[in-house]
């Protein structure tokens, strides 16, 4: 069931995060289903100025091989924390992202309700600074993958 | 122009992207990554770990999302898809910093169902440094299965 508010203070439910010493390479993490919209896709494409009709232009989109509107692949960004509980340490203050590495099959597209399979894949310290690697798998209703991916963030503590 | 036409060292260029204050607190929104890294200045002004940024940032995937948009407008006129995008974050990115996008094609592929080309990316801000890296990879299939 997807939630009908976002809790967008992330210190809320801080106490509650694993912090590095308590995550575990290969541990799922909880996630929610989300149905993905084509509001919360023009949202996400006019704050990075992707503007492209696939993205907007119904009958633009349905003459091409795509058949319809699309959400840019990118996507995913939205698509991370829309299926992340509030208390999941990838929502602690002060998580730096220090790259992230993707694929992508499928588009996702308006209406799609959105499934992540998640995991901590790895954790290590370079420069004494603590990683920690998340691993994700975004899928379709129809458990087609959209796309996979993978990132590298610093933790706070 | 055709997938036949690419080559080895030939430049796809994005647009320039200026972050604001008000275009990262809209980034928040869009992406629902409510991280005080990109909202809170006093809490930037302090230390976490070994980290100091003195200011808040933009997102990095922000930065990921305008090197997306490079991509996909130059593929798909050419019947491309972006297969693959793997970035690294060199240096933050501020408030009224301009960040421009661009790939370099390094290598071309016929496998034996599809057409594929690897490009370097690189990101570089109004002083010339460079603030993200990485590669991307695209198909230029015979038919787009979407």
């Amino acid at each position: 069931m997807q939630p009908t508010t976002f809790e967008t203070d992330f210190w809320k439910d801080a106490n509650l995060r694993k912090i590095w010493d308590q995550i575990v390479p290969g541990e799922p993490r909880k996630t929610i289903p989300y149905t993905l919209t084509l509001q919360a896709i023009h949202k996400y494409c006019r704050v990075v100025g992707d503007m492209h009709p696939l993205y907007f232009d119904e009958h633009y989109a349905s003459g091409t091989p795509y058949a319809g509107l699309i959400a840019p692949p990118a996507i995913h960004t939205l698509l991370m924390f829309a299926c992340t509980p509030a208390n999941d340490w990838m929502r602690s203050p002060g998580t730096v992202n220090a790259g992230q590495s993707w694929s992508y099959n499928k588009p996702a597209r308006p209406g799609d309700v959105i499934r992540l399979q998640a995991r901590a894949l790895d954790k290590f310290i370079r420069n004494d600074r603590l990683f920690v690697v998340h691993d994700n798998v975004f899928f379709n209703q129809r458990d087609e993958v959209i796309c996979s991916g993978r990132g590298w963030t610093i933790r706070p503590q | 122009m055709r997938f036949e036409d690419l080559s080895i060292g030939q430049t796809i260029e994005g647009m320039p992207f200026q972050p604001t204050r008000e275009s990262i607190r809209a980034f928040c929104d869009a992406s629902l990554d409510y991280n005080p890294l990109h909202l809170d200045d006093e809490y930037m002004k302090g230390d976490f770990g070994k980290t100091n940024f003195g200011g808040v940032i933009m997102h990095g995937m922000n930065n990921f999302g305008v090197i997306s948009k490079m991509l996909t407008d130059w593929l798909y006129p050419l019947g491309g898809v972006q297969r693959r995008l793997e970035t690294r974050w060199k240096r933050p990115v501020r408030p009224g910093d301009v960040i421009t996008p661009q790939a370099v094609i390094r290598e071309i592929k016929v496998t034996a169902q599809s057409r594929w080309i690897s490009v370097d990316v690189e990101v570089t801000n109004q002083h010339g440094q460079v603030v993200a890296s990485g590669q991307a990879m695209a198909e230029f299939p015979h038919h787009i299965v979407a």
